[in-house]
């Protein structure tokens, strides 16, 4: 009897060591609990969600890092509406890099009712972060399809990055200038940081703009980063930088876009 | 006669001076050198340790030494390892400095030590981390550390103290655990209702055996 109960207890034990994540190896660890590969399972739900739409409407965020409260208050608040259609997180879901700040922001906005995908912000990539942000968002360059609208997403964070890693990579958004999609009758593009900025390779600001202008009907740029709302043509050549504020102040950027055109407001939560 | 017996006194007396002299001489750099040899014994580390978990590592081990009137102070030097996750496997080092406060003697060779506290400041060993973010940023930009992490404990320790007919390679065996938080959690947990203590609070385990 006694011997059952000291097995039953070690059997227990280790059911619960082996179970929660009471036990941690580091912050930066990267062992990575829950869902993974984020971005790409959004990118078809958006696919499906927006499919032969022509008018769409859309989020952009960013930098919500550590600002869960603020950032869960979103989430809440944007679960109420009904009329969007997926959430664009322009990057710095992290502070400091750790692998648990990836978690606990996936976890939020993973609340979202609407798809989302997230972008590749600087903070993301401290320590190992570029790493944990692979596994469960996936891919620095990606693009997706909404309704007719192609959008394209860019690591611009190049001051993280030596020449061996090309940022912003021209060859990427070369063969995204070339792949046109099915049914593709614009293109948005979003990065976390704008040209000019400090975290951007201004060397090649100019010929970033170049190629930006070469994708088919190019609507606007969106970037995060700078902690404020901001709207601005850098390059004056008609192609508008819309730039969205920090979690913290507690408001977003909604996108319509039109068969006219588009149209943007900031809502406050 | 007189003369040759002083004589004989003068030369005895002086090569007992010297006989005491270099008696003398011995005896201050044997004292010397038990006083150099007693300093350096005190570097001899007094016991070895393994720890699971905790933010250090995997698994970390090291040794340490215990000092103060009840051995209640003790610093360890800690090698870990991060295995393969996302990223690369990492090697990490750690400086802990534990504080017990009271010792209970449980009987049958038993004790306790119903509360061990301290900080350790941890290190990820890889090139991806950084003390001081690098020349290129500019100054002040992240201002924190992603190579130095600090951390906080608080736990409790079991003691079994090894018969002297019992003793092989160690005298006692202590069972531990802790409660720690790093300080990137504490920084966030303040500000956040969002992170619960299970967010940033973590168990971690471990085993000291007392050489010393």
């Amino acid at each position: 009897m006694e011997r059952k109960k000291a097995l039953l207890l070690i059997l227990f034990f280790t059911l619960f060591l082996s179970s929660c994540d009471v036990f941690e190896y580091h912050p930066y660890d990267g062992r990575i609990s829950g869902e993974t590969g984020i971005n790409a399972k959004n990118i078809k739900r958006i696919k499906q969600n927006t499919e032969g739409k022509t008018t769409i409407r859309f989020v952009m965020m960013g930098d919500s890092q550590r600002w869960y409260d603020e950032t869960e208050a979103f989430v809440n608040h944007l679960n109420k509406r009904s009329d969007i259609d997926f959430v664009i997180h322009g990057g710095d879901v992290s502070d400091f890099g750790a692998t648990n700040e990836f978690i606990w922001m996936r976890d939020i906005m993973n609340s979202l009712k609407v798809p989302y995908v997230v972008l590749l912000g600087n903070h993301d990539c401290l320590g190992n972060g570029e790493y944990i942000y692979e596994e469960i968002f996936g891919e620095e360059n990606f693009s997706f399809m909404a309704g007719n609208t192609k959008f394209v997403c860019l690591n611009t964070n190049a001051l993280e990055y030596d020449y061996s890693h090309p940022v912003p990579n021209f060859s990427f958004m070369e063969k995204e200038i070339a792949n046109i999609e099915p049914g593709q009758e614009k293109t948005v593009l979003a990065m976390h940081v704008k040209p000019y900025a400090e975290q951007f390779n201004n060397n090649v600001a100019k010929g970033f703009e170049y190629y930006v202008n070469k994708f088919l009907n190019v609507q606007f740029c969106l970037n995060a980063h700078n902690h404020n709302i901001e709207v601005e043509d850098i390059f004056n050549d008609g192609i508008i930088y819309y730039g969205s504020d920090n979690m913290a102040d507690r408001n977003y950027l909604l996108f319509t876009l039109t068969p006219e055109g588009y149209d943007y407001e900031v809502v406050y939560y | 006669m007189k003369w040759y017996t002083i004589k004989k006194i003068f030369f005895l007396g002086i090569f007992l001076l010297q006989l005491s002299f270099t008696a003398n001489a011995e005896t201050k750099y044997d004292k010397k050198i038990d006083r150099y040899k007693n300093n350096w014994q005190k570097l001899i580390p007094t016991h070895t340790k393994l720890q699971f978990a905790g933010s250090m590592g995997l698994l970390s081990t090291g040794i340490g030494w215990d000092y103060g009137k009840h051995n209640q102070w003790e610093t360890d030097v800690l090698f870990g390892f991060i295995p393969h996750y996302s990223d690369r496997a990492k090697a990490t080092f750690t400086v802990k400095q534990n504080y017990m406060p009271w010792n209970i003697n449980l009987g049958k060779n038993f004790s306790m030590e119903p509360l061990a506290c301290g900080i350790y400041i941890n290190t990820v060993l890889d090139g991806d981390f950084w003390v001081k973010e690098p020349d290129r940023y500019p100054q002040g930009y992240y201002n924190f550390s992603t190579k130095i992490r600090s951390n906080i404990f608080v736990g409790q320790r079991f003691t079994y103290n090894l018969p002297a007919n019992k003793r092989y390679l160690t005298k006692a065996v202590t069972f531990f655990y802790e409660i720690s938080s790093s300080d990137v959690y504490i920084i966030s947990a303040f500000s956040n209702s969002y992170l619960k203590p299970e967010d940033y609070l973590h168990l971690s385990l471990g085993i000291k055996l007392q050489i010393l």
